[in-house]
């Protein structure tokens, strides 16, 4: 096993685990970051600079309810007459670590047991006639691959440090670096410097009740939250304790500025949902993959800090103290990833090999948990029948054997009958792709948007879901990822920009990324709903190489072409609705349909309802 | 990692197991209460969000209006508050150590009139005072535990059976949270739309025939960007309650203030709390008690049947929502008449989430009610 101090680079991550360890409240520790970056090597050495004896639980990724929460143990209470309680994940998980790889992957119902539980540091079980609470106060560890897709926002808020996203392009020499240190390092060199990491945050442990924050740090901080436009106000709990955390871990009585910038680095800037506008611009060259410097800053306030903040001295103070201002810009330029569209590369090169994608599609939804109903009805879950049969078998034989009848060596009642639950999201997936460029654009937008709705209106009786992407410019953009939520949709479908060119090969490309995406979270069927001229002029290339937006037309073609029949033989259904009024100029939208193996429709003034129908049909 | 059943320790109640024939008046085990976490963060210190607030007191003024439904942001203290309710609660009156939380002519109704039981006298049945029960329905709960189902210990140990009720009975009368209702299975769904609808839980299980009341405010929470409800469920609950993150740094810092003196010493905090804890308790209750006392003019009610038609509402819930809800506002207010003040105050809460849905909308459900309520009153002065 590889140790926390052999891992070289991550150093942003590794910052973020220590503060953790510092002061576990923080919830826990996001690392998204790209294949073979040693995230989840990273994750697992977090163990070694844990107090001896620390919890360390892995949550796989397939898990069971009853696994997860805990249920009754069928051998044990066999063997032993009465009920016998086997805990679950979670609680196994109490007062250490619960390690997620792959977060973004966790199925949706887990993710909400982990909420849960996050939130009242506690499992409640209430299964299978057990009615007990199980202490479940752990620090939630992830990795996730960003190109596996998003992990719940609900989620990422009951964990404080979000390690920021940066392409680790070097990360074979790291690995090279890791394996050559490896071999020649001395195994007590490494137990040493454990050791003394181990120190260092039992130090800091014992520092923490004594760093004080003055009022003005924590407004600083609250300002920044509300600048970035981050939702909801527990992260402003999370910005405090982890300032708090590495003063105490730099052996400080008192927070100062590089605190409050790597709390904003951690907590603030990953959650923003907008960009403040940035005044001065001396300062814009500012080094990218440096770390947090570790310099000693002199503290600039001349305030006496105080123990608690002052809330009663609220004037309201609207502007943002210049200083707290210019922290919040460096926390945001040095974190920002200098390329913006490197998730979105990530995820393109990974599509290409994706064979993850691939085995899970073959799912038809995942076995989550027994319940009670009719053998016909489904798959017999075996083992959660013969728990519930196994009470019975004295009594029964008794009763029977009264009325003399024979019985064998179980007696099984209808009533005992589980049936296998699977989480069957069986609804279908519309992804909408609309064509924003041209003159028809808004147009075509507002018959999208009707549609969208009126898909969301009847969503819940068909488990329907819907996504929209709309491509222009240079490449299509995810407008409303895969959402039943009529609420999401509205805010999402708010601001459409439209005009330039017609990037289809991006539209089929995201759209096949959503369509795999959506499998691998056990949505099966997909219907691409494409509503455009189906004259694409940007090649796939142009949304990441600023100069490869003119290709040639067969290029063009062919990318079209190996793209749809792809997305055909992924069993992706299709309907291409034309809204081109030039009579004349038709021929590529039909061409795309037949490509797609689609259905074509010609509705050059298509009412948002016609567009349902043509879906549905 | 295995631990024995908690449940083998307690004591089961006196009261002797039946035998497989018997079907009324199974044995019942004791209230699984006792398994209180660290107590909550008090109520009367949470900051802002005064429309869940309000809904959540509103309820326990009257329970008939039918629970609240909080949806919003996250991290904003949804749960928290859901919480926080069972300490400013008020007590009842129920059956002595009854699981059911029953009163007493609900007790006799059930027990006096059952196969080969002596009648009961009312003056036997010895009551007790318990403050209204706030039960937590876990998203991972089973619906035997639910609804209760065979004390499976019982079953082991000594073959017999006895019912072992569930949540819903512990709920009767009480509160019943759901946290993250959005994300609720289906056929739990069923089963509380069921429940809800006939206010009682019957169960049919290995000869044991159940039948008791469950009468409860159902209280959910969630994000809605999770995903959406079932259109039944949400017609259920009474009010809707929204909840949005606080952006006034005076007050977040008065947030961040007080959950740190919280966190750093808890009984202090609550101990300092206690005060304004308690005269939230007294008003609640006084509130209660003045229900009986207020009164509407016809006319009001017919403005809020006008309010409700010109918003195009189905059914008649919204009108029954409004009417109650006006009724315990005016009462936690003190006054006896209810105006349409009261109405206005309310009416937003009342009917927010009976408002069809549409995405291209771009009018916020609570300005249209709002105006709608205007025009109305206009009309009414008009006419007078």
């Amino acid at each position: 096993m590889i140790a926390f101090t052999d891992i070289i680079g991550m150093d942003l991550a590794k910052q973020a685990l220590m503060l953790l360890a510092v002061d576990p409240s923080l919830g826990g520790v996001v690392i998204p970051s790209a294949v073979g970056s040693g995230k989840s090597t990273l994750a697992r050495a977090f163990a070694g600079i844990l107090p001896e004896g620390t919890p360390f639980v892995e949550l796989p990724l397939n898990v069971t309810e009853d696994r997860l929460i805990g249920g009754v143990d069928l051998e044990a209470t066999l063997a032993a007459g009465q009920r016998v309680v086997q805990h679950g994940v979670l609680s196994r998980a109490h007062k250490g670590v619960l390690y997620v790889d792959s977060l973004s992957l966790l199925d949706s119902s887990a993710v909400s047991h982990v909420m849960d539980a996050m939130s009242r540091r506690a499992v409640i079980v209430e299964r299978e006639g057990l009615s007990e609470v199980h202490p479940a106060d752990f620090m939630l560890v992830g990795t996730y691959d960003p190109s596996d897709g998003e992990v719940r926002m609900g989620l990422l808020d009951r964990i404080g440090i979000i390690v920021p996203f940066t392409s680790q392009n070097d990360y074979r020499a790291r690995k090279q670096i890791v394996s050559v240190v490896m071999g020649t390092r001395d195994l007590e060199d490494t137990e040493d410097e454990l050791r003394m990491l181990r120190g260092l945050i039992n130090a800091a442990k014992e520092q923490l009740p004594k760093v004080s924050m003055t009022s003005e740090q924590i407004k600083g901080l609250i300002q920044t939250a509300i600048s970035l436009g981050v939702e909801g106000n527990r992260v402003d709990i999370f910005a405090i304790r982890a300032a708090i955390a590495n003063a105490a871990l730099n052996q400080r009585t008192e927070v100062e500025d590089e605190d409050l910038k790597l709390a904003m680095k951690l907590v603030l800037v990953p959650r923003a949902t907008r960009m403040p506008e940035r005044e001065a611009t001396d300062e814009e060259m500012q080094s990218q993959d440096e770390p947090p410097p570790p310099d000693e800053q002199e503290p600039e306030d001349e305030d006496a800090p105080a123990e608690t903040p002052d809330a009663d001295a609220e004037e309201e103070q609207e502007e943002t103290p210049d200083m707290i201002e210019e922290l919040m810009m460096d926390a945001i330029e040095t974190e920002l990833p200098d390329n913006i569209l490197n998730i979105s590369l990530a995820s393109k090169k990974k599509a290409k090999s994706g064979s993850r994608g691939e085995a899970l599609n073959n799912k038809r939804g995942r076995f989550v948990r027994a319940q009670q109903g009719e053998m016909k009805s489904g798959k017999v879950a075996l083992i959660p029948t013969l728990i519930s049969a196994a009470p019975w078998q004295a009594t029964r034989k008794a009763e029977k054997a009264k009325k003399g009848i024979k019985t064998g060596a179980l007696v099984i009642n209808k009533e005992d009958v589980k049936i296998k639950r699977f989480r069957d999201k069986s609804g279908t997936l519309f992804i909408f792709m609309v064509d924003a460029s041209g003159s028809m654009a808004l147009n075509r937008m507002r018959q999208a948007k009707g549609a969208v709705s009126s898909l969301l209106q009847n969503a819940y009786v068909h488990r329907d879901q819907v996504a929209l992407i709309s491509f222009r410019g240079k490449q299509a953009q995810v407008l409303l990822p895969p959402s039943q939520s009529v609420d999401r949709a509205k805010r999402e479908l708010d601001v459409l920009p439209t005009g330039g060119g017609t990037p289809l090969a991006s539209a089929l490309f995201t759209g096949w990324e959503t369509a795999k995406q959506a499998r691998t979270k056990g949505i099966t069927q997909i219907m691409f709903v494409l509503i455009t001229d189906g004259r694409g002029n940007i090649p796939l290339q142009a949304a990441y190489e600023p100069n490869a937006e003119k290709a040639p037309k067969e290029q063009l073609e062919k990318e079209i072409e190996a793209l749809a029949l792809s997305i055909q033989a992924d069993g992706i259904a299709s309907i291409v609705v034309d809204t081109q009024m030039n009579y004349l100029s038709r021929g590529e939208a039909p061409k795309l349909a037949q490509q797609l193996g689609g259905r074509y429709f010609y509705l050059p003034n298509a009412k948002a309802e016609q567009i349902v129908e043509a879906a549905l049909s | 990692m295995t631990q024995t059943a908690k449940a083998a320790k307690k004591t089961s109640s006196a009261k002797a197991a039946v035998t497989a024939e018997a079907k009324a008046a199974p044995a019942v085990k004791k209230p699984t209460s006792k398994k209180k976490q660290a107590q909550a963060f008090p109520f009367t210190a949470i900051v802002g969000q005064e429309e869940m607030k309000l809904s959540l007191i509103l309820n326990i003024i009257d329970p008939r209006i039918g629970g609240v439904l909080v949806m919003g942001h996250r991290g904003t203290g949804k749960s928290t508050t859901v919480r926080a309710l069972a300490e400013v609660l008020p007590f009842i009156d129920r059956v002595k150590g009854d699981i059911y939380n029953r009163t007493v002519e609900q007790y006799l109704e059930m027990e006096s009139g059952a196969k080969g039981a002596a009648a009961i006298k009312p003056e036997d049945v010895k009551l007790e005072q318990i403050p209204v029960p706030v039960v937590d329905l876990p998203l991972g709960a089973t619906e035997d535990r639910v609804c209760g189902t065979i004390d499976i210990e019982k079953a082991l140990t000594s073959g017999v059976k006895a019912f072992e009720p569930g949540l819903l009975a512990q709920s009767n009368r009480g509160f019943l949270y759901i946290d993250e209702v959005n994300l609720l299975d289906d056929h739990l769904v069923d089963v509380l739309l069921d429940v809800a609808a006939s206010g009682k839980n019957v169960v049919e299980r290995e000869g044991i025939s159940i039948r008791h009341p469950a009468r409860f405010v159902l209280v959910g929470s969630g994000n809605p960007e999770e995903g959406e409800l079932r259109p039944q469920l949400l017609d259920r609950f009474g009010l809707h309650a929204r909840i949005i993150t606080i952006n006034d740094v005076a007050k977040r810092v008065q947030i961040v203030k007080l959950r740190r003196e919280y966190d750093e010493d808890p009984d202090a905090f609550l101990k300092k709390s206690t005060r304004e804890q308690q005269k939230l308790q007294k008003k609640i209750e006084a509130a209660k008690a003045f229900l009986t006392e207020v009164s509407m003019d016809d006319s009001v009610l017919t403005d809020i049947a006008r309010l409700c038609m010109n918003l195009g509402i189905d059914g008649h819930r919204g009108e029954l929502t409004i009417t109650r809800t006006a009724y315990a506002y005016a009462a936690l207010q003190g006054d006896k008449k209810v105006t349409m003040d009261h109405v206005r105050k309310i009416a937003g809460l009342c009917l927010r989430h009976r408002l069809r849905k549409d995405p291209l909308e771009t009018v916020d459900a609570g300005e249209k009610i709002e105006r709608e309520l205007a025009k109305v009153l206009g009309e009414a002065e008009a006419a007078a």
